[in-house]
C-alpha cells in the first residue's frame, strides 16, 4: 500500500468508525423500546456494528493510526419513545452508516473500496428492512 | 470546398516529407474518433446491464401482473430506471453518437420469474463491486450505491 492511498484511508476508515460507534449507541436505545422478535433483530443489528467496529479498529491500527474514540454520549436525531420512534432511529442510524462506508469507496486503495462497497451493502438491507422499503441509491440519496 | 482541402491535404503532406503522425501528439483526427476513456467503457457496460435488468422487470410484470403486484416489483422497477438515469447522466455523448448502447435483444424473452429477478440482482451487485476498482472515485461511490440498492432488492424479492 502506498503512502498515498494510505493517507486517503484513514480518514474515511475513521469516518465509518465513527459511525459505527455512534451506531451502537443509538441501537442501545431503541432496543430498550423494542420487544419480540423487533429487539432481537436490533440486539443482531447491534452485534453486527460492534464486530463492524473491531474490524474497523484493526484495520486503522494496521495502517500506523490511532483508532477514534467512541464518545461517551450522542445527541438523538429525534426523541425516542415508544417502538415506532426505535425503528425510525435504526433505519436512521444505519443510513448514516452507509453514507459514511460510501466515503471508504472513493479511496483510492481498491480492496478497500470493495470492503466499504460490501459494508454498504449490510447496512443497506438494514435500513430496507426497518423502514419496511428499498431506496435506489443507498447512501447517495436522490 | 472543405472536401476539396481535405482530399489535397495527403500530397501537401507527402510534399513537405512528412507523415500526419508527425504532426499531432494527441489522437489523429485522420483516423476516426479516439478511442473511449476506460471509465466510459465500463459505464456503457453498466448501463447495457441496467437496461437488461428493466426489461427483465417489464418481462415480469407484463407476464404476471398479480405476481408482479404481491411481490411489490413496479417499485423495484422505478428504481432501476431512476439508477439508469443517474447512469446515463454521467455519459457525455458527442453530438450524433449513439446516446448509450443498445439493450441486448431478447434478453427478457420468456418467462421472468421472481427467482431469475433476484439472481439477476445478485449478479448485478457482484458485476458492480467488480467494477469499483480502477473507476474514478465518484463513479466508483455511484456503483457501490446502485450495488447496495440490488442487494435490498434481492431482500425485497424474497431472497
Amino acid at each position: 500500500m502506498t503512502a498515498v492511498t494510505a493517507v486517503g484511508s484513514v480518514p474515511a476508515l475513521q469516518a465509518a468508525l465513527a459511525a459505527e460507534d455512534a451506531a451502537i449507541f443509538g441501537y442501545g436505545v431503541a432496543g430498550a423500546h423494542l420487544s419480540g422478535s423487533s429487539q432481537s433483530a436490533a440486539e443482531q443489528d447491534w452485534t453486527r456494528h460492534n464486530e463492524a467496529r473491531d474490524t474497523l479498529t484493526a484495520m486503522i491500527s494496521a495502517l500506523g493510526a490511532t483508532p477514534v474514540a467512541a464518545l461517551p454520549f450522542y445527541r438523538l436525531p429525534f426523541a425516542v419513545h415508544d417502538a415506532a420512534s426505535a425503528v425510525a432511529l435504526a433505519a436512521y442510524l444505519e443510513d448514516g452508516v452507509t453514507r459514511a462506508y460510501l466515503g471508504v469507496v472513493a479511496v483510492s486503495d481498491r480492496r478497500l473500496r470493495t470492503f466499504g462497497a460490501l459494508a454498504m451493502q449490510a447496512c443497506a438491507q438494514r435500513a430496507a428492512f426497518w423502514r419496511g422499503s428499498t431506496q435506489a441509491f443507498p447512501g447517495l440519496g436522490t | 470546398m472543405v472536401l476539396a482541402s481535405a482530399a489535397a491535404l495527403p500530397v501537401l503532406l507527402g510534399t513537405a516529407s512528412c507523415r500526419s503522425e508527425d504532426l499531432f501528439t494527441g489522437p489523429d483526427p485522420l483516423t476516426g474518433p479516439p478511442r473511449p476513456a476506460p471509465d466510459v467503457v465500463t459505464l456503457e457496460a453498466v448501463i447495457a446491464a441496467e437496461h437488461t435488468m428493466i426489461q427483465l422487470y417489464r418481462a415480469a410484470i407484463e407476464g404476471d401482473r398479480a405476481a408482479a403486484r404481491a411481490h411489490g416489483l413496479e417499485p423495484l422497477l422505478a428504481e432501476h430506471e431512476q439508477h439508469l438515469a443517474r447512469l446515463q447522466a454521467r455519459l457525455l455523448v458527442p453530438a450524433g453518437a449513439q446516446a448509450s448502447p443498445s439493450p441486448s435483444a431478447g434478453a427478457a424473452r420468456g418467462g421472468v420469474t421472481i427467482s431469475r429477478l433476484r439472481a439477476a440482482e445478485r449478479a448485478s451487485a457482484a458485476g458492480l463491486v467488480q467494477r469499483l476498482g480502477p473507476v474514478e472515485p465518484a463513479l466508483a461511490q455511484l456503483f457501490a450505491s446502485i450495488a447496495a440498492s440490488d442487494v435490498t432488492h434481492v431482500m425485497a424479492l424474497g431472497g
